[in-house]
């Protein structure tokens, strides 16, 4: 069987979730590998989250977020950006395969935008194959 | 020429019992006796008969802003602190959990530390290496001067060098050595979480025995809460019985954050700590 991806799409409520919720109200197709959980704020998330997401199994992350300065917060994102960025350097020195974990910023008019990065994400991690590093069997 | 661990101790003593006397504090954070003398503990004198019992040598490397936080805020209090324990006070102010007034910091020069386990000298291979304290109100000996021989991050090039996989393997031995006795976190005086997110049940990050998936979740974690605030004393991998290299992941995320941030953990009490604060022209660039 060939290898189907599972990638655990986390997004903020304000933007990036509801980009998704256009993309599907314009009934546009990008696959279904990806499972979202919504956040209130790219801030709340914990960096915690995306290695208990490699643990148990997910092959790829993926953050959304508002475009930095339209956070509905203001500045939730501004401080997930840079806690972001330390959990991604984390993540390569572990030896992670640094692909396996992106950050994008999708507002909730880009549901074009949000099809798109979902395609070109589900593509990378299927060229990346099984993640097996942090997985706990 | 360095001032001599002897000399140290002596001025140690005096300005301590100066303080203590004229109730400018109510106790000194120093070292005292242990069972021998590589093995010296870190020892609190609440009067001046207490004293006496101080003892400072080349052993003497425990980080004693590690006790800072016991106290109630407002205690006054008097703190031994070499050059990196000056930065983790340093850090402890920014994080507003001690305040500078109710401090008074005797540093110290340091030259010549050792590993009570190996005898090996200690440098920048293990911590931040400097000489001198960075933040002071009483200096117990001459300033050292010269540069360190080594940068901080010379140490991480082999690492640095390893493919994602060698890697990966590299640090799932390590790792998977741990024995989860927390003693790294005991040792830390940025660790001060009660409780930290591995004792939590709920929810449950991650098993609580040693073994290979909780094992990496605390580490990792670990090293993420420490992001920005790690001074590099290298406490926590002297402290480790099992001698995990745990400076090596924290020398990477301070490297990374001083690269990022533009600035390094507890140098400066004016500073924020890097991740509870951000510029509006952070750039995208650092996601990548
Ligand atoms: S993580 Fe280790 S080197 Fe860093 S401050 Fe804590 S004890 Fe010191
Ligand atoms: S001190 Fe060493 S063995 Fe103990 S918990 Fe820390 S890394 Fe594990
Ligand atoms: S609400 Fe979308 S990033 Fe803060």
């Amino acid at each position: 069987m060939s290898f189907e991806p599972k990638i655990l799409g986390i997004a903020c409520n304000w933007c990036t979730y509801t980009g998704a919720d256009l993309a599907g109200t314009t009934r546009l197709q990008y696959p279904q590998n990806l499972r979202v959980v919504r956040v209130m704020c790219s801030s709340r998330i914990n960096p915690s989250f995306i290695f208990k997401a490699f643990q148990l199994g997910a092959d790829g992350v993926l953050v959304g977020g508002c475009h930095p300065g339209d956070c509905h917060y203001n500045t939730g994102n501004l401080y997930a950006r840079r806690r972001l960025a330390v959990t991604k350097k984390i993540l390569e020195f572990s030896g992670m395969e640094p692909g396996r974990f992106r950050v994008e910023w999708i507002s909730a008019s880009e549901g074009n935008k949000f099809a798109e990065v979902v395609r070109e994400f589900t593509e990378e991690i299927r060229n990346l194959g099984p993640q097996t590093k942090f997985k706990i069997s | 020429m360095a001032t001599s661990f002897k000399q140290i101790e002596e001025n140690l003593k005096t300005e301590a019992g100066k303080l203590l006397d004229a109730g400018k504090v109510s106790m000194v954070l120093a070292y005292g006796r242990g069972y021998d003398e590589k093995h010296p503990l870190p020892y609190v004198a609440r009067s001046l008969a207490d004293v006496d019992g101080m003892v400072f040598n080349e052993y003497c490397t425990a980080n004693l802003a590690r006790y800072l936080v016991r106290y109630p805020r407002g205690t006054k209090i008097g703190i031994a602190a070499k050059a990196a324990d000056s930065r983790a006070v340093i850090q402890l102010i920014q994080e507003d959990k001690v305040k500078r007034d109710d401090l008074v910091i005797l540093g110290i020069p340091v030259y010549g530390m050792k590993n009570a386990k190996t005898d090996e000298a200690i440098d920048a291979k293990t911590t931040c290496g400097l000489y001198n304290p960075v933040i002071y109100d009483v200096l117990l000996g001459e300033e050292v001067h010269g540069q360190p021989v080594l940068s901080p991050y010379e140490v991480l090039e082999k690492v640095e060098a390893m493919g994602q996989d060698e890697r990966f393997a590299f640090w799932k031995k390590e790792l998977d050595r741990c024995i989860r006795c927390y003693a790294c976190r005991k040792a830390c005086p940025m660790c001060y979480c009660d409780p930290c997110f591995i004792d939590q049940n709920k929810p449950k990050w991650g098993e609580k025995s040693p073994e290979t998936g909780g094992n990496l979740m605390y580490h990792l974690t670990r090293f993420h809460h420490l992001a920005g605030r790690c001074i590099d004393c290298g406490e926590c991998s002297r402290a480790c019985p099992v001698d995990i290299p745990l400076y090596l992941f924290h020398k990477k995320v301070a490297k990374e954050c001083e690269e990022m941030f533009g600035q390094a953990a507890g140098m400066s009490i004016d500073e924020k700590p890097a991740l509870i604060n951000f510029r509006v022209e952070d750039s995208d660039k650092i996601l990548e």
